[in-house]
């Protein structure tokens, strides 16, 4: 479209033909007030809030809505003479004679000097701007919200009144709403829902976590609206980068690498077959992460600790050892727990007035300051059990008056069995080896455990070193461990690493083995016996090769080979049987 | 040949040359009147009795009995129109057929005391076209209505139907046709007054492959009933002018929004569509001309706004009907963002029959700027109520006393209604101080009525008397109008709010004369800010109200009182001494506060009276007044005082 020429408070300026009043007026700074207006939607103009005075210079004039009045040429708009502010703030008492007051009526009531609004004040939260309607409709795409009534009566309305199922619960409405009027309602009354906390921002286009690296957001496909309905877009619009790419796919990135750490760490011990406990089944049974995500000051519940109604907890029961040292789950001790376990308890003391109970097999406080923590915390008025929880029940079972639930447990040092009340309880879970540890070990031929955990090449030697050359291991991948260990053998495994890419020369051992391809028959068995995959099949010259800086000299594929083409060397037959002969002698 | 399809205009004149020749000359045709007034009056009754009588008396096969649309003085019907003759019977009850036709149709003689009475004379009127209703009155568009059936093509046909379509498809162009409705100065009939041939043009050269042109059938104003009747009385000719002006704009599509409260309307249009569908007027090639056009019709929901254009266009796409900025023209951008051509019933009816007669012809009629006739719905306290169509530029005065027969009732014109809801209340018998109101020999067209500050609207005309309260008037057309408003806009949805308190407030006598100045501060960023004209003409009844009655208003505000004894928290009903003791209002009072001995002055228990008005309306002396509220008393003790005086002189007299 051609520009034209526009003359706004006298100011002339020069425009594309059809540009709506309110944006040419933002552009250059002058300020029209809205209430029904998003820039993501089409205009709407039903709060008239907006209204400026249109003229062609001649005489003639008309008080058009500035949100949607495209200009043409000649057009001379006031935006602010006296009989524009006396349609705005007629309608914005006519308006205030509705509503109930909130910020952006406030607002706008003060900026027009209205103090008390000549039709008195009404009740309705909502201001009928539409934006939730509009939004759900025009940007999600979903259709579940529409007016209901007319006039007056008019009204925000889901079809028929009830529960729509159109509504996907992605909350563009409830972000949109200017004055507080629809908000989220838990459908249960659970105000907090401790098993769906997280830590990242809650929204679909998010970081990972607050701390992730690297610091970007991404999409979360699952949740955002442009995949679910092909509606919205919002975010690409609103980036000044064009950084959004809604058809970008996963992809596979290949590099060549001369060292590897494996720092893949652990999964937690989910605890809902362990059902004694009532994980997933009672409410108020925590893992330590969903208690830790409370703790977090930037999480869900900005710290606070909170049982599912909201309410602060006034007892709760930490149980130590759920899935470690227990044979039906996992032997080993997790190593962690019980030091976290005694930081719970000191957070709660500080945070909430809370009794803190603790039920613990015994305490491992082996680490450097860790015992005189643990005494610390019995000194915050701690009640600590020796005895591993048997169960947790709901209070109902034995009405005890308090709490609403039972942590059934021996006592073994008064050697008494006992039920205490509570009301929250946290399971401090086993750390494991994650599941698909053993199917990625393979990848880069690291063997694990019994446990799961990756087996280092030799406990004391070479800690963090594994059977492959060029792959070390740090943190949790290996073994339970808490963060000074993980952090101290990160450490050693990046000194490992670094010390093999700055060799300009790799000093290999001599004995390694080699093919004489005069004699290899090409028959490839030695391919894959190779534990280091040392060995490649070359297509031109028809033979296996040997890799030596890979070949570790098992010798396997030499007894394999049926042509006798492979030589392990220092280990050739001439030598075995001289050095046989030698002992013999 | 009868049902088979037209396909050239020669074959038009061919069928309807057949039509008229099978059709005997004098042969008598008994016109039942079958519109919304007479049939809520019995007529079907008539209209089966009238069959079954002329069967009896063997006359089957040499009667025509017709039912047609509204013939126009609902007041009277249910009507009977007996032709060739013109013989004009009215209030015909079911008892009466038999005699009808014993005595006209068997014997050619008149049913005195079924005939029009002159209201002056007393003389019976027999022919329709003495009656003076008829005389002043210039039916060019509604005369139709009175001589068809209108669920027969053929009738329609034999008319003269679809003739100038005919000759619209064969010899002229789209321009040409657009070119002559602008010369015929056509302004659309829906209230707005546009010029229709503007429209037309405009549509014409809007960019779009795909055009609409709809027809507005959601008649929405109190007391009006034009579209209505031409709809229910001749669909054809509504249908004709939207297949010419689809053909001028170029659409290939027409839709008619019908009102959902408009049953017969919609049934008699559907029968229309598909007769003309059937015989070829709609569909491909119409009259062999290649031009294509298909037409359909749908229901409102009921909504008022709906008959405003772009709330109308939302609800045919299946939206809710809510209007939308026209800042860009629907003419442009209006059903499903194409251009769309939106014109009322009336006026589509308008364009065969400029065709027909030339624009010169229809441009002769009328005033400078308002060209052709004018269809009226006109109600309220005239003696001839009904459908009354009249050349533009006839003076108010013709249409109230010449046509309408002057006042109902020994009462005094007080006031008129133009233009439905957001049309304006005229002042027409007396001005400020006691002058004469000059607005009695205004002239009506569509420039006339909004600069005395009403407007033509669709045509509802309301006629008010003295018992009329204007404030009471001005808080009706608002409380119709805040029912209707759809709530998007502010300025409607809360102004009309705060306008219907404040002056519902003036009805109970609570109010000041800020009151009144804040009101108009209203109104006039009502009418600067509203989205549609719903809202951007609803102050217009306080407003006009205002100007011509403002000396009501300050009574009610400033005296709590009611001039017209209308507002019931202002009145009390008394009893004066001519109270002649008859005891009717006694009988009729619902609360039974009305006591009194036979032949002794009665008198209202003012603690239980709930000023409902029962015996106001059936005193047979004019004994009970409506007072200032708190007079009642006063005056009844009055009262007493002059019946003991009076009945003392009798009992002296006697003695």
């Amino acid at each position: 479209m051609s520009d034209v020429t526009v003359k706004i408070n006298g100011r002339s300026v020069q425009v594309p033909e059809g540009t709506y009043v309110l944006d040419v007026a933002r552009e250059l700074g002058i300020d029209i007030p809205t209430l029904c207006h998003y820039e993501h939607m089409t205009p709407y103009a039903a709060c008239r809030i907006c209204s400026v005075e249109a003229g062609d210079g001649n005489g003639w004039t008309k008080m058009v809505t500035a949100c949607n009045y495209p200009v043409w040429d000649g057009l001379v708009i006031q935006t602010d003479n006296e009989r524009a502010q006396r349609d705005r703030r007629v309608n914005l008492e006519l308006l205030m004679s509705r509503s109930a007051r909130c910020d952006v009526l406030s607002q706008l009531a003060d900026s027009f000097g209205i103090d008390t609004p000549r039709w008195g004040t009404g009740t309705d939260t909502c201001i009928l701007c539409g934006m939730c309607v509009r939004v759900c409709d025009e940007v999600v795409g979903a259709h579940a919200l529409a007016f209901g009534e007319r006039g007056v009566t008019r009204r925000v309305a889901t079809p028929f009144d009830t529960q729509s199922s159109e509504c996907i619960l992605c909350g563009a409405c409830v972000s949109v709403c200017p004055t507080g009027h629809l908000r989220f309602e838990e459908a249960e009354n659970r105000q907090v829902v401790h098993q769906e906390m997280t830590l990242a921002p809650n929204s679909a286009i998010t970081l990972p976590f607050r701390q992730a690296v690297p610091n970007v957001p991404f999409i979360d496909t699952d949740h955002c609206i442009r995949y679910n309905t092909g509606g919205c877009g919002v975010c690409a619009d609103v980036c000044p980068k064009d950084c959004i790419d809604y058809d970008a796919q996963d992809t596979v990135v290949e590099d060549k690498v001369g060292a590897v750490i494996m720092a893949t760490g652990f999964d937690n011990f989910d605890p809902t077959p362990l059902q004694q406990y009532g994980y997933g089944r009672l409410p108020n049974v925590v893992t330590a992460e969903e208690f830790e995500m409370m703790n977090n000051a930037a999480g869900p519940t900005d710290g606070q600790v909170l049982l599912e109604n909201g309410q602060p907890p006034k007892s709760i029961a930490i149980l130590h050892c759920v899935g470690s040292r227990d044979t039906n789950a996992h032997e080993y001790c997790s190593r962690v727990c019980c030091m976290y376990a005694f930081k719970f308890s000191h957070l709660v003391r500080e945070k909430t007035d809370a009794e803190v109970t603790q039920l613990y097999i015994d305490v491992r406080s082996f680490g450097k300051g860790y015992e005189e923590f643990y005494q610390r915390v019995l000194g915050e008025g701690v009640n600590v059990i020796r005895g591993k929880a048997a169960e947790v029940v709901t209070a109902s079972w034995k009405a005890r008056g308090e709490g609403n639930l039972l942590v059934r447990c021996e006592d073994t040092l008064i050697g008494r069995f006992r039920e205490i009340p509570v009301d929250m309880v946290i399971l401090c879970t086993a750390l494991e080896a994650r599941d698909d540890a053993k199917a990625f070990g393979r990848k880069l031929n690291i063997s694990t455990g019994a446990d799961g955990w990756f087996i280092e090449a030799h406990p004391k030697l070479a800690p963090v070193s594994t059977t492959t050359d060029g792959v070390f291991l740090a943190g949790a991948c290996q073994g339970a461990k808490d963060i000074p260990d993980s952090v101290a053998q990160g450490g050693a495994a990046a000194a490992q690493a670094l010390k093999l890419l700055c060799q300009k020369t790799i000093m290999m051992d001599g004995a390694c083995a080699d093919i004489t391809a005069e004699v290899c028959g090409g028959c490839r068995i030695c391919n894959d016996l190779c534990p280091y995959s040392a060995i490649t099949w070359n297509e031109d010259e028809n033979v296996s090769e040997i890799n030596a800086a890979q070949c570790k000299a098992c010798g396997t594929c030499a007894a394999a080979c049926p042509a006798g083409a492979i030589n392990a060397r220092h280990f050739s037959d001439e030598q075995i049987y001289a050095q046989i002969e030698g002992m013999l002698s | 040949m009868k049902t088979g399809k037209i396909t050239s205009l020669e074959t038009l004149l061919d069928v309807r040359t057949n039509l008229i020749q099978h059709r005997e000359l004098g042969r008598p045709v008994v016109m039942v009147c079958a519109g919304t007034g007479c049939m809520a009056c019995g007529c079907q009754d008539v209209a089966a009795e009238m069959e079954q009588a002329v069967a009896q008396a063997g006359l089957a096969d040499t009667v025509e009995i017709k039912q047609t649309g509204c013939q126009g003085p609902c007041e009277r019907g249910p009507l009977v129109v007996i032709q060739p003759e013109g013989i004009f019977y009215q209030k015909v009850g079911p008892a009466d057929v038999k005699q009808i036709v014993e005595q006209t149709l068997q014997k050619n003689h008149l049913v005195d005391r079924l005939l029009y009475k002159d209201a002056d004379t007393g003389q019976p009127v027999v022919k329709v076209q003495d009656i003076p209703f008829f005389g002043k009155q210039m039916r060019l568009i509604s005369a139709d209505i009175a001589r068809i059936d209108p669920t027969s093509l053929n009738d329609y046909l034999a008319i003269g139907g679809y003739e100038a379509l005919g000759q619209v498809l064969s010899r002229w162009s789209p321009t040409e046709v657009i070119h002559e409705i602008k010369r015929s100065g056509l302004r659309g009939r829906g209230g707005g007054g546009f010029p229709t041939g503007r429209k037309w043009d405009t549509c014409r050269r809007a960019e779009g492959e795909v055009k609409y042109v709809i027809c507005n059938a959601d008649e929405g104003d109190p007391g009006a009933f034009m579209d209505r009747s031409l709809l229910e009385g001749n669909p054809h000719s509504v249908i004709e002018g939207m297949i010419i002006g689809a053909y001028a704009v170029g659409a290939m599509q027409g839709y008619v929004y019908v009102r959902n409260e408009y049953p017969l309307a919609f049934k008699n249009l559907g029968i229309a569509i598909k007769q003309a569908r059937q015989r070829g007027l709609l569909g491909e090639n119409i009259l062999g001309s290649g031009f294509d056009f298909s037409l359909d019709y749908s229901r409102g929901g009921g909504a008022f706004v709906c008959g405003e254009s772009t709330a109308l266009m939302a609800s045919l796409e299946g939206k809710v009907g809510e209007p939308r900025a026209k800042y860009i023209h629907t003419v442009d951008q209006g059903l499903w963002n194409r251009p769309s051509c939106l014109n009322n019933v009336e006026t589509w009816a308008n364009v065969p029959l400029i065709v027909n007669m030339g624009a010169d012809a229809y441009a002769a009629i009328g005033t400078e700027t308002s060209k052709g006739t004018k269809i009226f719905a006109l109600s309220g306290k005239v003696r001839n109520t009904g459908l009354v169509e009249v050349p533009m530029g006839i003076t108010l005065r013709e249409i109230l006393y010449d046509i309408g027969g002057g006042v109902s009732g020994n009462k005094t014109f007080k006031a008129v209604q133009t233009g439905g809801p957001s049309g304006g209340t005229l002042i027409v018998e007396k001005g400020e101080g006691g002058a004469e109101s000059t607005l009695l020999d205004l002239p009506v067209d569509f420039d006339e009525l909004t600069r005395a500050g009403s407007m033509m609207g669709s045509g509802g005309m309301i006629v008010m008397d003295e018992d009329s309260c204007m404030v009471d008037v001005a808080k009706y057309f608002l409380s119709f109008l805040q029912e209707e408003s759809c709530g998007k806009c502010l300025p409607c949805r809360e102004g009309l709010r705060q306008m219907l308190e404040t002056i519902t407030g003036f009805t109970k006598g609570l109010g000041s004369v800020a009151d009144l100045v804040q009101l108009e501060e209203l109104a006039e960023v009502m009418i600067d800010t509203c989205l549609c004209q719903l809202g951007g003409a609803a102050p217009n009844p306080i407003l006009s109200t205002m100007r011509y009655f403002r000396a009501e208003y300050e009574a009610h505000i400033q005296d709590q009182h009611c001039p017209a004894g209308v507002c019931k928290a202002l009145v009390s009903h008394a009893i004066n001494s001519s109270c002649g003791g008859c005891h009717v209002c006694a009988k009729v009072c619902p609360t039974d506060s009305i006591a009194g001995q036979a032949k002794a002055l009665h008198s209202i228990d003012q603690e239980t009276c709930v000023q409902c008005g029962a015996c106001y309306q059936v005193c047979p002396n004019g004994s009970i007044e409506r007072v200032k509220r708190g007079r009642g008393a006063g005056v009844q003790v009055r009262a007493a005082e002059a019946w003991t005086r009076k009945t003392e002189k009798h009992r002296v007299a006697n003695a």
